[in-house]
């Protein structure tokens, strides 16, 4: 523990610089006057301080000020280079320059996502197109391979593929052409009428339908035939009809067929 | 009309308005000059790394974080005065050849009693006595300046003003 001299002591410097709470001074006051070596150590703190107080301030050059001068001035010139907004503007107004490059980021932000974004939506769609471009190349090969099957109802199976397609190859209406002229089983060459019924815009498929009325003598293919021509008011049937009438062995029903549509077909 | 703080003079520095340094330059660079004087005993080297501290202030003022200015200040020119000493002595401590040199002084030069005693103090010893009781920077400003507390500064400023003391009263 301190005694009381060495902790009167300590509070000297405080005491002359006056900045010691009215209870501690009082104290220490009261101790200076009985204890004459704290009072000659308060002496000695004394002067010393006069001391610190009379010590004359060490005054620099004048060339110092200019040199700083100097140096603010070559600041500012770069300064004003490098930024030329003025300076008291940019600190008084609203920092609309950081706003906008703040905005701008954004702007390049969501850009760039959407960006992205439109990307792969882009690529997807491109892997679908081709995914669905190489499903329908896979259909239109087995479609024209099970036409060529042995078996009837996998021909069938084979022509009836063609409701996959919207807009088929020309191969596909030849194939499908060829098996209603020339499929020996009548129910392959009724499905692939019907298959082709679909494209009755396309001239090649109406031909199709003439020749096939000329040719085909299973009367209810030729009653299809008839029905599909009279459809798409195919006036070139008109010629191949008649001549059916005309044959011994048409079957009565179509005969009465061809009666019933000729005069729709004008 | 009261004057405009340090602290908000330096941030109109800070924000772009130079000119404001003038204002700083006017109020401290004395203080600065005999805080470096004092500490290194050299007009000349004091000139020159007053200016660099101004020049600091300039270079760095957007770093200025709005804290006590004189700390501040008083960091970069003590900075200043240690990267001196460390380039001029290279590995010896900087500190030794300053009071290696005080004990030759320069023959126009006339130290007063006091200066002589504050020469033969350690040097962090005469660098809290001169910015506590020459710069009148507070317990708690020193701390920020040289690293510490306010309570380890007031003792360290106690002792410092002892030694000093027992010096000057003894070559009286």
């Amino acid at each position: 523990m301190k005694t009381e001299k060495e902790h009167i002591i300590d509070l000297i410097p405080d005491y002359l610089d006056q900045v010691l709470e009215d209870d501690q001074r009082t104290l220490f006051e009261a101790h200076i006057k009985i204890c004459t070596v704290c009072a000659e150590e308060l002496e000695q703190y004394n002067v010393l301080f006069d001391a610190f107080s009379q010590e004359e301030e060490a005054i620099p050059s004048s060339q110092m000020r200019s040199n700083f001068l100097e140096q603010l001035a070559q600041e500012k010139q770069e300064q004003s280079q490098i930024v030329p907004i003025s300076s008291k503007a940019s600190t008084s107004s609203f920092p609309w320059k950081s706003l906008s490059k703040i905005a701008a980021s954004i702007a390049a932000l969501v850009g760039a996502f959407l960006l992205g974004q439109y990307q792969q939506i882009e690529k997807s769609n491109r892997t679908i197109a081709a995914l669905k471009n190489e499903e329908l190349r896979a259909k239109q090969t087995a479609m024209l391979s099970l036409m060529e099957n042995q078996s009837a109802s996998k021909r069938i199976q084979g022509v009836a593929y063609i409701d996959g397609f919207a807009d088929p190859d020309e191969a596909i209406v030849v194939a499908l052409i060829n098996r209603m002229h020339r499929d020996e089983n009548a129910n392959v060459r009724l499905t692939a009428l019907e298959a082709l019924s679909k494209f009755t815009t396309s001239p090649m498929v109406k031909e199709a339908y003439i020749k096939a009325l000329s040719t085909e003598e299973n009367p209810s293919i030729q009653i299809a035939l008839i029905q599909n021509l009279v459809k798409v008011q195919e006036k070139r049937a008109i010629a191949p009809m008649k001549l059916l009438l005309e044959r011994e062995e048409t079957q009565p029903f179509v005969r009465d067929e061809i009666e019933n549509v000729l005069p729709q077909i004008i | 009309m009261e004057e405009p703080s340090n602290e908000y003079v330096m941030q109109q520095v800070a924000h772009g308005d130079l000119d404001m340094l003038k204002v700083l330059f006017e109020r401290h660079h004395k203080h600065v000059y005999n805080f470096l004087y004092k500490m290194s005993n050299d007009k000349m080297l004091s000139e020159d790394l007053t200016q660099d501290v101004f020049y600091k202030l300039m270079k760095y003022r957007s770093s200025y974080n709005n804290g006590n200015f004189v700390s501040w200040m008083f960091t970069i020119a003590r900075n200043s005065l240690h990267t001196h000493f460390r380039r001029t002595a290279g590995k010896n401590d900087s500190m030794e050849l300053v009071a290696h040199r005080l004990a030759q002084p320069e023959k126009e030069e006339e130290y007063s009693h006091l200066h002589q005693a504050l020469a033969q103090l350690a040097p962090s010893d005469k660098e809290l006595i001169v910015l506590n009781r020459f710069q009148e920077i507070r317990y708690a400003e020193i701390a920020q300046i040289i690293g510490s507390t306010e309570g380890a500064v007031k003792t360290k400023v106690s002792r410092a003003l002892k030694k000093l003391k027992t010096i000057y009263f003894k070559e009286i």
